[in-house]
């Protein structure tokens, strides 16, 4: 009976032996960065198994104090010593904050179990958090990584809007992302030391790609707040199909597209030269629907698209942010640059592009007197005459191009763009300037022209 | 054609053939190929309108883009109604252009349509002549779209007289249609419907 007895114990403290041993060689940990209010930041490896109180051994010697005068701070929230280190969500090269207390009785009032601040935040949601607690596995946040160059997984971290030091607590959880994305909304205190704000300061939510290693404090990524995920399992409205992740336009029905979806539809809109030029968002469009007030607010949702999509993106919202602002753009095929001038000058060269000389009324090579046929044109190119054999080639292709637009389009009356018109009523409507013009008279539309001519 | 619009049209047609419309033959809609690109569609002349009693055939084209962009429609059957070519079959109807929003669907569309022949607006119209005649004698108006509608559409409404005017043009080398298209625009004058055809 004896041996039994000493044979189990004998087990069990071969068990514990193994279980204290891998405290010191650690073959799964976790490198963590400590930073203290002191100032001073301390690089550790933590095993995943180890709790809150287990950190406070190590760090404590380290900041001079006994564990129980020193907090950690995480995403927001003073973490309970009971807390497993797995299950705080924490990256490799992550930073947690350590604060000494001066006063232990602060403390005690203050401390309340805690829970961890979870990627859940649902826009006046009435998912209940027993739903939430649910669907933690799937429900995420997305963000935009600059270092990844694609859409990821994010993770909601927060730090204190007046020093940025990490090392702030929050007073209450944000309840939407109106809480999260609007400045002074979530308030809460700040343990570094030198922090002007301290006692009372203001919560600064930011985000973090969950999928690369934390390249440091300013590694942070662009929230996609429009992309959730599709817990109440709303069909996509154009192709109807249920989606896990979603695309939700701002209007107040709250429209839905899946990604795909999202991705045609904007290149499309792109391509019809259909967005505008929001003087607070940018160059963006609003929901498919065409309800009222919908325009996408962040324009980092258009990384969404293809890399030569986005560039197209960039290139068309620099273009109408160039012609709002009275500039022109080269008509020279190729070069496009946009050249900002004197209102008054007619006569503009492409300084920074290709150098070629063109009028501003009609877009063709510079001429003196009034714009007619370009036949009279005198072109400033002509005076030049070293022929390039390869030039003289492209040159023809070009002309014939120039001559199939000509025969083919008419410029729209008020910004000029050649358009074609493919068939149907003689009611033009410009896709770039949406000007309503007539195709006949090349003049506004008028009820003259629909009386007579709508039709040809 | 786009997976998205053809995915979409597949729905949307099982939506109409469910509809409550077809259940009282008041909508119709037939695919005339498999990619659901191209579709027939028909709806009846609304009730207490010249077109009661006709069934009007439409073209129905889904662009590559659908749904964010409308389908193109227009009438196969010739219609005599100030929004709609008498020429062509062309339509004039906001939601058709520029008013249209990708929540629409072939369902909404037929009814839209339907309710347009119920409710012409002659201020914006496609066809400048039956505006006209709809806004100036609008007597004519009505008995010339029965006219139209018993001999394209299977109506039932007609006038004796405007039968034996068309056969006199028909006598002296006109087509039916052109006989129609002249008289008709002519507000059923004879002489001026000669003049217009062969001066």
């Amino acid at each position: 009976m004896a041996d039994i007895f000493n044979f189990i114990f004998g087990v069990v403290r071969n068990i514990f032996r193994m279980f204290s041993s891998s405290r010191n060689p650690l073959n799964n940990s976790l490198n963590i960065f400590i930073k203290c209010n002191t100032g001073n930041t301390l690089t550790v490896g933590l095993d995943p198994k180890w709790d809150i109180k287990d950190v406070k051994n190590i760090i404590a010697p380290k900041l001079g104090a006994n564990p129980d005068e020193v907090k950690i701070i995480f995403a927001g929230k003073e973490l309970d010593d009971s807390i497993i280190i797995e299950d705080c969500d924490l990256g490799e090269q992550s930073t947690l904050h350590a604060v000494k207390l001066k006063d232990l009785s602060i403390r005690a009032t203050k401390q309340k179990k805690c829970s961890l601040l979870r990627e859940t935040v649902e826009d006046e949601d009435e998912i209940t958090l027993l739903q939430e607690k649910n669907n933690r596995d799937k429900s995420h946040f997305y963000v935009y990584c600059s270092v990844c160059a694609a859409m990821k997984i994010g993770k909601l971290r927060i730090r204190c809007s007046k020093c940025k030091s990490g090392a702030f607590t929050v007073d209450t959880d944000p309840k939407s992302w109106n809480d999260v994305l609007k400045p002074n909304k979530i308030s809460g205190h700040c343990e570094q030391n030198d922090c002007p704000d301290g006692v009372f300061g203001w919560a600064q939510f930011y985000f973090r790609c969950a999928e690369h290693i934390c390249q440091g404090e300013n590694d942070i990524a662009v929230p996609l707040y429009l992309l959730k995920n599709n817990l109440r399992k709303i069909p996509c409205l154009a192709c109807t199909e249920i989606k896990d992740i979603v695309f939700v336009f701002t209007c107040r029905e709250a429209h839905v597209t899946c990604l795909e979806c999202f991705r045609v539809y904007a290149v499309l809109r792109l391509r019809e030269r259909q967005f505008v030029l929001d003087d607070s968002f940018g160059y963006t469009i609003s929901c498919p629907v065409g309800c009222e007030n919908s325009l996408i607010d962040e324009c980092h949702h258009f990384k969404l698209l293809t890399k030569e999509q986005y560039e197209m993106y960039q290139k068309f919202a620099t273009e109408e942010y160039i012609l709002k602002a009275g500039g022109v753009l080269c008509p020279q095929p190729g070069c496009g640059e946009g050249i900002i001038v004197d209102l008054k000058c007619d006569k503009i060269v492409c300084v920074n592009g290709c150098g070629y000389v063109f009028c501003r009324k009609c877009l063709q090579g510079y001429h003196i007197g009034e714009c007619n046929s370009v036949d009279n044109n005198i072109s400033i190119d002509n005076i030049q005459h070293v022929t390039d054999p390869a030039k003289a080639l492209q040159a023809r292709w070009d002309e014939a191009t120039n001559v199939a637009i000509r025969v083919t389009t008419k410029p729209c009356p008020k910004c000029r763009t050649a358009t074609e018109r493919s068939g149907g009523c003689m009611h033009m409507i410009c896709t770039r300037c949406s000007f309503h013009w007539c195709w006949v008279c090349q003049i506004e539309w008028s009820r003259d022209c629909m009386g007579t001519h709508w039709f040809g | 054609m786009a997976n998205i619009a053809s995915q979409r049209i597949k729905r949307e047609f099982k939506e109409v053939i469910r509809s409550e419309e077809v259940a009282r033959c008041s909508i119709k809609v037939e695919l005339l190929d498999d990619n659901y690109s191209q579709l027939k569609g028909e709806i009846a002349g609304p009730p207490d309108t010249p077109y009661e009693g006709g069934k009007f055939l439409l073209e129905i084209k889904v662009p590559e883009t659908y749904p964010f962009n409308p389908p193109k429609v227009k009438f196969l059957t010739k219609v005599w109604h100030p929004n709609i070519s008498s020429v062509t079959g062309a339509i004039c109807l906001d939601i058709l252009k520029d008013q249209w929003a990708a929540a629409m669907t072939l369902r909404t569309v037929l009814l839209s349509l339907q309710a347009l022949m119920a409710s012409p607006e002659p201020d914006d119209p496609q066809d400048a002549v039956v505006a006209r005649q709809y806004k100036g004698f609008p007597e004519i108006f009505i008995s010339t779209a029965e006219h139209w509608t018993n001999i394209y559409a299977g109506g039932s409404r007609k006038k004796e007289e405007y039968s034996k005017k068309i056969e006199r043009l028909m006598g002296i080398g006109c087509n039916m249609d052109q006989a129609l298209v002249a008289l008709s625009g002519c507000n059923w004058d004879l002489d001026k419907a000669i003049e217009q055809i062969f001066g």
